[in-house]
């Protein structure tokens, strides 16, 4: 990537990270019954992936103190509504078959958090085979994977299965190119997070997948965005960072700095933003987590890149 | 300035001229194409024989698309018609620069010209009426790592050598695979040329523009594309997604009678029969 790109992803991700601490009240949970915290995953569903966000920004490297404070306090709230990680160990005991406290719980761990009530669940759950087998859509069973790799438990009895799980998305059976929708766009942005942990292990795509996707990608991404679909655009975006040989256009991020609003949110898609600030939180801050990731691993490649001879 | 009814008489003209090249191929209709339809236009109230030539210069070959893949002579009269054709209005010569240097729209036709002239000479090198038509030049190449819209670039001056340019102008993958598209009528056998050097080396840029194009449900524009695919498979080369399935896909929710008929051109390079 040259300098103009990488500076435009510094700055899309930097004002993306400020307005999502700016708006984390509108992400509280305070106002949901703990009851429903503990069985309905959506409920808490954005302060994981807010989580998400945060965790990478700190694991990054390249973010500035001010950036770095800004993320440390947003993972920190993210804690918060958590209950210190407290609901996710309850929601662990009453649902016993769900993953996602598990999912969530390994962004608080690249952050640095713990909860050793939680981590020996963890370890106890991912030696069962049925964790295994749950009824997930294929890319789903990668982020369980994932996180156990990242908890550090993806090892003897209740290791995955890398290359089957791999084998059962529909990116790993490399299809007809031109025969993808919206939503499996998305699948296979989350098949390609979860292989290269968002980006820290570009060598885990599978050498004939990183071909399939820097072949396809620039298509995908040219759609999409063309379809005014901001969100699935900056996903596949982060994927073209997540490659072995790191694939980005100056013009998507000339485009996706242009729809960010002043005070750094981007939105979903190019339909009309309203409602109040509740609203367009509830509305946009997936988005905007999407683009504060992108534009923090665009910059970690861009700097861990040697540069080509020339260029 | 051509009107926009005129263009849409020319247009609809053409898309019916489709019709029997596709019908004479698949033995679904009379043998004469471009005769008969030029007779029906002089024959016919609201016809007019001077946009059913200019038809014949919108589809250049593909007029001949059926004794070419057949194996069929064209009946008596057939060469005539595409000799007056092309003599109504004799291609530009020297023909005009390609793009960036010269008009896109000029260019392009300069090689469907090129195209239909040279089909002719080669199918009936005794009978042909026509002089050859002149060469225009190389269309830009494609570069697969530039921006996939940057429009065709001059190369540096004196070409970069080093990296294995002829001094030919760059261009992204996007708008040259769809220029590639509107040369579709030059994908046809026993035609080869700069045009098709152009195809070979920008194996991949068809197949994303293809694919592009497809999922834009933009299928005029993938079944022109995925017609090069099927040029290129025939050609012997490799390519990076199976052009069967892609032109069936493309043919079966495709409509029109020019998507049709590059549909069928397309099955034949392949080397399936007609449905």
């Amino acid at each position: 990537m040259s300098p103009a790109p990488a500076r435009t992803a510094h700055d899309i991700g930097s004002r993306a990270l400020t307005w999502l601490h700016a708006n984390r009240e509108h992400g509280a949970l305070s106002d949901v019954p703990r009851a429903d915290l503990a069985d309905e995953a959506e409920a808490y569903k954005a302060v994981g992936e807010t989580a998400l966000a945060a965790s990478l920004v700190l694991r990054s490297g390249v973010a500035g103190t001010a950036e770095l404070g800004l993320a440390r306090e947003l993972l920190e709230f993210c804690w918060g509504q958590l209950d210190d990680g407290s609901l996710l160990y309850e929601r662990m005991l009453r649902h016993p078959l769900a993953t996602d406290p598990m999912e969530t719980y390994a962004h608080f761990f690249r952050g640095g958090y713990r909860h050793p009530k939680v981590e020996r669940l963890i370890a106890h759950t991912v030696a069962l085979r049925s964790t295994h087998v749950v009824e997930h859509i294929p890319n789903r069973r990668l982020a369980v994977a994932n996180a156990a790799r990242v908890v550090g438990l993806d090892h003897g009895p209740g290791a995955s299965d890398w290359a089957g799980l791999t084998r059962a998305t529909w990116l790993g059976a490399t299809p007809e190119p031109w025969h993808i929708d919206w939503l499996t766009g998305y699948s296979v942005t989350h098949t390609a997070f979860h292989l290269t942990d968002w980006g820290r292990l570009p060598d885990g795509l599978p050498t004939d997948l990183a071909h399939y996707l820097t072949r396809w990608l620039p298509v995908w991404t040219d759609i999409w965005a063309e379809a005014g679909q901001w969100d699935l655009m900056a996903e596949l975006m982060i994927v073209g960072t997540c490659l072995p040989e790191p694939w980005t256009e100056d013009d998507d991020w000339q485009r996706l700095a242009a729809v960010q609003h002043a005070d750094g949110m981007v939105p979903r898609d190019d339909q009309p933003v309203d409602g109040d600030a509740a609203q367009r939180f509830d509305a946009h801050q997936h988005p905007t987590i999407v683009a504060l990731i992108a534009g923090t691993l665009a910059l970690v490649r861009a700097l861990d890149t040697p540069k080509q001879p020339g260029s | 300035m051509i009107s926009e009814r005129a263009r849409t008489a020319h247009s609809e003209s053409a898309d019916q001229l489709a019709r029997r090249a596709l019908d004479a191929l698949q033995g679904t209709g009379g043998a004469a194409v471009a005769a008969a339809h030029v007779e029906s236009a002089s024959s016919g109230s609201d016809g007019d024989p001077a946009v059913a030539l200019g038809a014949v210069r919108i589809l250049g070959a593909d007029v001949l698309a059926p004794y070419i893949l057949t194996g069929q002579s064209p009946p008596a009269g057939e060469t005539e018609t595409l000799g007056l054709a092309l003599g109504a209005l004799p291609p530009t010569d020297p023909p005009p620069a390609a793009p960036p240097d010269g008009p896109e729209q000029a260019w392009t036709m300069a090689w469907i010209d090129w195209g239909l002239s040279t089909a002719l000479s080669r199918l009936d090198p005794a009978r042909s009426p026509a002089p050859a038509a002149p060469l225009p030049q190389a269309p830009p190449r494609c570069d697969d790592s530039a921006p996939r819209h940057l429009p065709p670039t001059p190369a540096p001056e004196g070409g970069d050598r080093a990296h294995g340019s002829d001094g030919t102008a760059r261009e992204g993958w996007v708008p040259w695979s769809v220029r590639m598209g509107q040369l579709a009528s030059l994908a046809l056998p026993g035609l080869d040329g700069p045009v098709h050097d152009a195809a070979r080396s920008g194996v991949l840029g068809l197949a994303r523009g293809a694919t592009r194009a497809t999922l834009r449900r933009d299928f005029p524009t993938a079944a022109r594309i995925t017609r090069w695919l099927a040029w290129l498979d025939a050609d012997g080369q490799r390519l990076p997604l199976d052009p069967m399935l892609l032109t069936e896909h493309t043919g079966l929710l495709g409509g029109g009678d020019r998507t049709a008929l590059d549909t069928a051109v397309a099955r034949r390079l392949l080397g399936v029969e007609a449905v």
